[in-house]
């Protein structure tokens, strides 16, 4: 038995595991005792990491669709098969012809290699990776506010804090040990305040829930403010000291009533008066969201209104406060930092400066496009319309976890070719024409990146399954290929080294460096050579922060007569992303029915359903079928489904109506119906799936 | 018990190493702590930890995954452990009591009785409680029981005299054998009595626990309390996972060739949903509270006591380190103490 230390591949928090290998395989894991992050402890998704990246069920060689079924290649046959038809599309339709969708589970290493084989080889900035549908209006929004979208403050702060506000994000569920973390810091005294449509876990153990309604963060936020300005509990010194003009905003919030708040929100007016003397009065308010923010088509509007809270009170630049976004996949912090985002090179570096342009050509000896690229969402927009012929996906599944996913069906099918790298079958690599096999976590070197800006090293603890290799490995032996020599690289460390030369705010690491400590916190350079805990101490990015007024937007699609349920999409403890690697754990995959719709017990009885019952959910994009579950975590009126499931997949009936600044689609919020099943009919898998079967052929 | 001088614990490890695989536990130079192989050339110094390691004894025979047979679409073909003779060198009390409960409940197992046989249990007392231990509440440690290893090391207060080392098996003294000792004379029994009554003291009385096991058996804890405890449960399975007497496992088949399949156990939680959830959908322990009671009725109940002369838990306090909801035994054992 030997024991790996590693960084868990299951959600941003990024805790620290150890890897028990025996004969080869992986066989449990550890919790790393003291690890700054972790401190001892594992979520269920971390303790089941052995099942997620075994052999069984891996794909463990290239593969070729013919005749709508794979057959095994050699690298050599699929490698060569994918440089021609990229050249083939280029040719055709030019540099925006191809795309390149990266992974937000893949180390830095991988991203890095993914965004310059883009720009270096395809000659286009169509890179984009999942950040779109989870965090993409955090970056616009703090960017537009302080000058930097990253979490602002460290997981650590939540320990010294007095107030913890969260708004939009299941804690205990998703990020399990910041969750603990702030149970913790509950028990020592700390005010836990939870805002959220759903009573969550940590909503009915909070000192205080606000159940707003769904799709209204903006209407309570700024109602919060507007309180908090009636009586002059803004913190004035701050304001003066590190703001841009208040006025606009006071102006702007000075026309609201407490009553239009609570109206608009749902909130009881007392609540909404206790939580702003609360959180101005608080020595130090530490604010963390998640995906109730974000995943909206007002998602960057929602980000700028929690800014304005947090500068409007001071809550931010010391310890124990700031704005925090809780990051979602294990490395989506580092795949924005490698520059898997269309607009920006590694480092948040602008395509549109010019010279950063100049920068990269020169470090890349390369011609570089001069026009940003498209998102994911446009690449798949861009294929329907004919404008995208190639594209390559890492490890993500957008036939689950985009929106509409019919939609998604209809773009694959209209490629000439897609490409996937996968650790095993999804949904999406049933429909690609060149299937690659790819090393996991444990298989490789690398490094991470934590939501709290930390870059961690992973090691390799044991051999990729048959003929799978890293990612960054793949791209490059495909950029020499397509006759590009500068991605020879040695091994990870050189990646890396490479990256951090070009990165300014990774300039001062080196995996020794992160070796010695349980990794850096970002920004790392000459002037901060041992990282950075806590952001914007003595100023802003910006210089001073900006106070943006934001108008409530409802959501796109709301309740009507004929789709009567609004509806919104969560995740569950057990499960990651679209499932791939937590549902191959036999405890974990036993813990939920296969799909599910959680409904009020009030609405059930109003429709006469019973517990467990099958149904048909439908919304003005496709169907689906699913048993119900009653429970009172839903509002009477609001059903949810967790995406985790291809046999019912809730992404089917969300709507792809787009936060026009960072093109984040409303997964938070859309109408549907149901209907009962038969009685005695089981909810069928195949049931409105006629559009993803013709994409697989 | 026979008891010897031992001027150097390295000496009789490395005596043991000559004949089996040796484990201890070894710091990795990152605040984490394993069972490694130690070799009978490797003369560094034992010292035992103050605290358990985070991983007990448990894995070495009550395997975390491992393959019970094979099936090739004709015939099954039993997958038992190629086993060698193993030392385990440095168990505390607490963790050899946990071995002596999974020997019970694992009797007819072949697969942990493989493994159990060929191995050597060298156990040493604690002198001074670790931190959130209380093995001597429920009468687990600090001192090694007889039955529970085949020898025993004894550390001694005065640093500077010998250690002394008492035979507990046959197959302690037939491990001894090619290694000269002098017997001891000194009075270890009373050496031993004064050690517990030592970390008796630094453990402090720990009324939570005392009163827990009361109430608990009492059945006088109501539901609402325990559902408060559920609340808290993430189902994460770190405490069942790190519980040295935690048995329970789920059996995993794995399909390969037409009409063949491998079936694997895996350690299993009686924390989570699906753990006693019947094919019916009907579930004897269908909420959080319930299955919270559950698992602690395992450890404290007396019935379980009765039927392995022990109680279920030996006092080692992981479960408090690895739950992230915060009812590990104390947070568990302070509100049940309470209600």
């Amino acid at each position: 038995m030997r024991v790996v230390p590693s960084i868990c591949t299951f959600c941003g928090v990024g805790c620290g595991l150890g890897l028990r290998v025996e004969d080869g395989r992986v066989i449990g894991v550890e919790p790393q005792p003291g690890h700054p992050v972790s401190q001892g402890q594992l979520c269920s998704k971390g303790w089941a990491t052995s099942f997620a990246i075994e052999p069984y069920k891996r794909l463990t060689e290239p593969m070729i669709k013919e005749h709508g079924g794979f057959r095994p290649a050699s690298w050599d046959e699929a490698l060569g098969r994918i440089a021609e038809e990229f050249r083939a599309a280029l040719d055709q339709q030019g540099p925006g012809g191809a795309g390149v969708i990266s992974c937000a589970r893949a180390t830095n290493e991988d991203n890095y290699a993914a965004q310059k084989f883009a720009r270096a080889v395809l000659k286009t900035h169509n890179i984009d990776h999942c950040a779109r549908i989870c965090h993409s209006p955090s970056v616009a929004g703090l960017a537009r506010t302080l000058g930097s979208g990253a979490m602002t403050n460290s997981i650590a702060d939540i320990d010294v804090a007095d107030l913890i506000l969260v708004i939009g994000a299941d804690v205990t569920e998703n990020h399990a040990m910041i969750g603990a973390r702030m149970l913790r810091a509950q028990a020592r005294g700390a005010t836990l305040v939870v805002v959220d449509p759903r009573k969550t876990r940590l909503a009915r153990l909070a000192d205080i829930h606000l159940q707003v309604r769904l799709g209204s963060n903006i209407a309570l936020l700024n109602g919060l403010l507007q309180i908090i300005f009636a009586n002059g509990w803004e913190n004035r010194a701050f304001l003066e000291a590190r703001c841009e003009d208040i006025q606009p905003l006071r102006q702007y919030l000075a026309g609201l009533t407490p009553e239009q708040t609570s109206a608009a929100t749902g909130v009881a007016l007392a609540d909404l008066q206790r939580l702003a003397l609360l959180y101005s009065h608080a020595k130090a308010a530490f604010t963390a969201y998640g995906m109730g923010i974000t995943q909206f088509q007002s998602g960057t509007n929602n980000v700028i209104a929690v800014s304005n809270l947090a500068l409007v009170c001071g809550q931010i630049g010391r310890p124990g406060t700031g704005i925090n976004p809780l990051r979602g996949q294990n490395n989506v912090q580092g795949a924005c930092d490698m520059g898997c985002l269309p607009n920006v090179y590694p480092g948040y570096q602008e395509v549109a400066d010019p010279a950063v342009q100049a920068k990269f050509a020169a470090a890349w000896a390369s011609e570089l496009a001069q026009a940003p690229g498209l998102t994911s969402q446009g690449m798949l927009k861009a294929a329907q319309a004919g404008e995208l012929r190639a594209l390559l996906i890492m490890g993500e599944d957008p036939l689950l976890t985009d929106p509409d996913q019919n939609q998604v069906a209809r773009a694959f099918a209209a490629l000439d070719f897609l490409v996937v790298v996968e650790l095993s079958l999804t949904e999406t690599a049933k429909c690609a024409d060149v299937l690659l096999p790819a090393a996991a976590f444990a298989e490789k070197d690398g490094t991470f990146t934590n939501c709290e800006r930390r870059v961690q090293r992973i090691r390799q603890a044991i051999a990729a399954p048959g003929l799978a290799r890293s990612d960054w490995q793949i791209l490059a032996e495909l950029a020499q290929r397509m006759g590009y020599p500068g991605m020879a690289w040695a091994d990870a460390e050189e990646v890396f080294d490479e990256m951090a030369g070009l990165t300014p705010i990774y300039s001062g690491m080196t995996y020794a460096a992160l070796d010695a400590q349980h990794g850096l916190q970002w920004p790392c350079d000459a002037a901060h050579p041992q990282g950075t805990v806590i952001l914007h101490e003595q100023s802003f990015p910006l210089g001073r922060g900006r106070l943006l007024p934001v108008t409530q937007v409802a959501p796109d699609e709301c309740p009507d007569v004929e789709y009567p349920f609004a509806f919104t999409t969560h995740r569950l403890h057990f499960h990651y992303g679209g499932g791939s690697m937590t549902r191959k754990s036999p405890l974990l995959e036993r813990e939920t029915p296969a799909g599910l719709l959680f409904m009020h017990p009030a609405d059930a009885l109003k429709l006469g359903l019973h517990d467990h019952q099958g149904l048909r959910v439908s919304s003005r994009r496709g169907y689906l079928e699913t048993r119900v579950q009653l429970s009172d975590d839903v509002p009477p009126g609001t059903l949810a489904m967790p995406y985790h499931f291809q046999e019912a997949p809730c992404n089917r009936l969300t709507n792809s109506a787009q936060d026009p600044i960072s093109k984040m689609p409303e997964l938070k919020a859309c109408a549907v119906r149901v209907e009962p099943l038969p009685p005695g009919q089981a909810p069928s898998a195949q049931a409105g799936s006629r559009e993803v079967e013709h994409a697989r052929l | 018990m026979h008891a010897y001088k031992l001027d150097q614990p390295e000496r009789l490890r490395a005596h043991l190493a000559l004949q089996h695989r040796l484990y201890e536990v070894r710091d990795d130079g990152q605040g984490g702590q394993h069972w490694q192989v130690v070799s009978a050339q490797d003369f560094s110094a034992f010292e035992p930890a103050a605290e358990p390691p985070p991983f007990s004894a448990k894995s070495f025979f009550f395997a975390e995954r491992e393959l019970l047979f094979r099936f090739d679409g004709g015939q099954f073909y039993s997958a038992l452990p190629a086993v060698v003779p193993q030392v385990l060198f440095g168990l505390h009390a607490c963790d050899l009591q946990a071995v002596a409960y999974q020997d019970r409940f694992y009797a007819a197992d072949p697969h942990y009785q493989a493994r159990r046989r060929a191995t050597l249990l060298v156990g040493v007392d604690c002198l001074h409680s670790c931190t959130g231990g209380f093995c001597s509440i429920v009468d687990s440690g600090p001192a090694v029981r007889e039955q529970s290893a085949d020898l025993i090391l004894l550390p001694r207060q005065d640093a500077a005299a010998d250690w002394l080392l008492l035979v507990a098996s046959e197959a302690g003294h037939a491990a001894l054998r090619g290694l000269r000792l002098p017997v001891a004379a000194d009075d270890w029994q009373a050496e031993r009595s004064a050690n517990q009554a030592c970390v008796a003291a630094e453990q402090e009385p720990q009324q939570e626990i005392v009163d827990g096991i009361v109430s608990l058996n009492d059945g006088r804890i109501a539901a609402a309390t325990w559902e408060a405890l559920g609340l808290r449960c993430l189902g994460c399975s770190g405490c069942t996972t790190v519980c040295p007497t935690c048995s329970c496992y789920a059996p995993r088949d794995r399909l390969g060739a037409p009409d063949s399949m491998q079936r694997e156990r895996v350690w299993d939680s009686c924390l989570y949903q699906g753990f006693q959830k019947e094919a019916s959908g009907h579930n004897p322990s269908a909420t959080s509270g319930q299955r919270v009671q559950r698992f602690w009725s395992h450890k404290f109940g007396d019935g379980f006591k009765a039927q392995f002369e022990a109680y279920g838990c030996v006092g080692c306090g992981r479960c408090d380190r690895v739950c992230p909801g915060g009812i590990g035994v104390h947070g568990v054992m302070q509100r049940v103490a309470q209600s």
